[in-house]
């Protein structure tokens, strides 16, 4: 190691550097990072994949045992909602909580990276994974079962869009709440099974006892897949669940903005 | 930078604070702290574990708030203006890591904003070039280290604050480290040093702050201290004097030498306590005996560590914890 000639003048002797701005720098370095985690990769992209598979397979493409429509395509539909959980619940909250853990966020914030900027690139990062993961899951689906019709594209756009948006802030939320990598993974899980259990990526709602199925349609991660699935499969117009949505998406951006410390 | 800008800058203060508090949990952390960092000077903040040095820094830095106080980094408030404060600033940071994967080079360039020197060169200079590629979690404790000075550095910043600046490192890297340090003292950068390491605070800078449960002890520079708190050195030799007349008339010798304070025998060998001025002394009288000099002249020069154990063992506030201390350090050399 050399010290002598320490390149450290005040005054650069050019003009500064054309640098992108540190949010975009954040994503970029952060969908680089997660593109090298397995566990995300498999827990966001792998699993849900090869859940759509099985039941797939399990379940045929006839309307049969409770599903209302072809139940490959019913359970297309919903996965997508399973993958925009599985960022929001597990994948956001994990990693954020890990880099406080790891003193990764006060070394940002003492390096002059505005609080706004680290958020913004989080949500960012949650939104393309959940667009990545979902683009996976239909080039994977379609030579198998066929991707379904979108009936309304303009209500399930706008149910993938505002879905998106509340569960990316719900990580978010969760992550900058929760104290270590560990406690988010257990908490995150917590939720996130259940959730994509009941009125997801489980068993149609018509099969379940009614107090389970009324739990299983108001849960707000049914609602997202309600507000997404049933446009798209021509299954409702969706617009309850939406508002509903949008309102989780309000007060979960919110909420992770006045909790948004580093 | 010219004479005149020189001394612009040396005229100014990088860090003014007055009456910092701060607690945790009704555990007072600092006490009513005061500080003045001169542009362009290099400070040391010393003292033993809770003193509240990495506090104190980190209120600097807009990364805690104080109860009380007031405090001006480089002509900003650390609270009103976070922000503009830490872009200035360089941060070494204690318990601060980066995420695994995350690759050294891609490190510095998510750290390298507009002002950024070249990132290529500081690596190059500080030995971690050829780990560009190298995940965070692939570096060993001292190649961590130097990546957080390179990133610390890397916005040319005016005020560097470093905590725990060679922790981990290498006797061979901590000496480069510390040139770095120098280098930037040469520069005009001012510096703020949070260490346990007094050969380091002793070596690099112009001032140190003796710091004890939040508030200061003494400070002034590493000179200044040691002789303040522990001006005595000791000298040891052997001698082949041996007749009791001859042994009688050599220690009377040098009981009246200058700066000599107490005169020990045991054996063959020859203890002196004194100043340091006493040194020059002795050395002169040795030579000046018809006998040979001594193969095993040992002297050993008080230094800042002893002057920090008396200061906290003379903390009448708190006896027990600074004797325990000094126990743990192994005395005063």
């Amino acid at each position: 190691m050399s010290t002598e000639t320490l390149d450290l003048d005040r005054a650069p002797a050019t003009a500064p550097r054309r640098v992108r701005s540190v949010a975009r720098r954040l994503l970029s370095q952060e969908l680089r990072l997660v593109s090298r985690d397995p566990f995300t990769l498999i827990f966001t992209v792998g699993f849900p994949i090869l859940c759509v598979l099985t039941l797939g397979g399990v379940f045929g493409t006839e309307p049969a045992h409770g599903f209302p429509i072809n139940p490959s395509h019913y359970y297309i539909a919903s996965y997508f909602t399973v993958m925009i959980g599985a960022v929001g619940f597990v994948m956001l909250p994990t990693h954020i909580a890990s880099y406080r853990e790891r003193g990764v966020l006060r070394r940002f914030t003492a390096a002059g990276f505005a609080r706004w900027s680290f958020l913004v690139a989080e949500s960012w990062l949650g939104l393309i994974s959940i667009a990545i993961a979902g683009a996976v899951l239909l080039a994977v689906a379609a030579p198998v079962y066929g991707v379904p019709l979108v009936h309304d594209p303009i209500r399930a756009g706008a149910g993938i869009l505002v879905g998106s948006i509340a569960f990316v802030a719900i990580g978010v939320l969760l992550g900058t709440l929760l104290p270590s990598a560990r406690a988010a993974q257990a908490v995150g899980l917590l939720l996130y099974f259940p959730s994509f259990l009941l009125g997801v990526g489980g068993p149609p709602t018509s099969v379940m006892p009614p107090t389970l199925r009324a739990i299983a349609e108001n849960q707000p991660l049914a609602l997202a897949n309600q507000a997404i699935r049933d446009p798209w499969l021509g299954l409702g117009d969706g617009t309850t669940p939406l508002l509903i949505v949008a309102a989780i998406a309000i007060a979960a951006t919110v909420l992770a903005l006045r909790r948004g410390r580093l | 930078m010219n004479t005149t800008s020189l001394a612009r800058v040396e005229s100014a203060t990088a860090v003014s604070v007055r009456g910092l508090s701060k607690s945790y949990g009704g555990k007072l952390v600092l006490d009513d702290f005061d500080l003045d960092v001169r542009a362009g000077e290099v400070v040391g903040l010393i003292g033993a574990n809770g003193a509240g040095k990495t506090t104190a820094v980190e209120c600097l830095q807009g990364l805690r708030r104080p109860d009380t106080g007031t405090m001006t980094v480089l002509g900003l408030d650390p609270q009103r203006d976070p922000q503009r404060v830490r872009s200035q600033i360089g941060s070494q940071l204690q318990d601060s890591g980066l995420p695994d994967r995350m690759r050294v080079s891609e490190a510095v360039t998510l750290f390298a904003g507009p002002r950024a020197a070249d990132p290529a060169d500081l690596m190059e200079q500080f030995g971690i070039a050829h780990r560009a590629r190298t995940p965070f979690a692939g570096l060993s404790g001292g190649e961590r280290q130097r990546l957080f000075l390179v990133l610390a550095l890397l916005n040319r910043p005016r005020l560097v604050i470093l905590d725990e600046l060679t922790q981990g490192l290498d006797p061979a890297a901590r000496r480069n480290v510390w040139a770095a340090v120098a280098e930037l003292r040469r520069t005009g950068v001012t510096v703020l040093l949070v260490t346990h390491e007094l050969a380091e605070a002793e070596a690099l800078c112009d001032r140190v702050i003796a710091m004890r449960t939040g508030r200061i002890l003494d400070q002034g520079t590493p000179s200044e201290l040691i002789a303040r708190h522990a001006g005595e050195a000791i000298i040891r030799f052997t001698s082949v004097i041996s007749q009791d007349d001859a042994v009688a008339t050599a220690l009377q010798e040098l009981n009246g030498l200058p700066g000599v304070q107490v005169v020990t025998r045991s054996g063959s060998t020859f203890s002196i306590r004194g100043g340091r001025a006493a040194i020059a002394h002795i050395g002169a009288w040795l030579t000046a005996r018809p006998e040979p000099v001594p193969t095993d002249l040992d002297v050993r020069t008080p230094d800042l560590e002893a002057a920090l154990l008396t200061l906290l063992v003379a903390d009448p506030s708190h006896p027990p914890a600074a004797q325990g201390l000094a126990r743990t350090a192994g005395g005063a050399r």
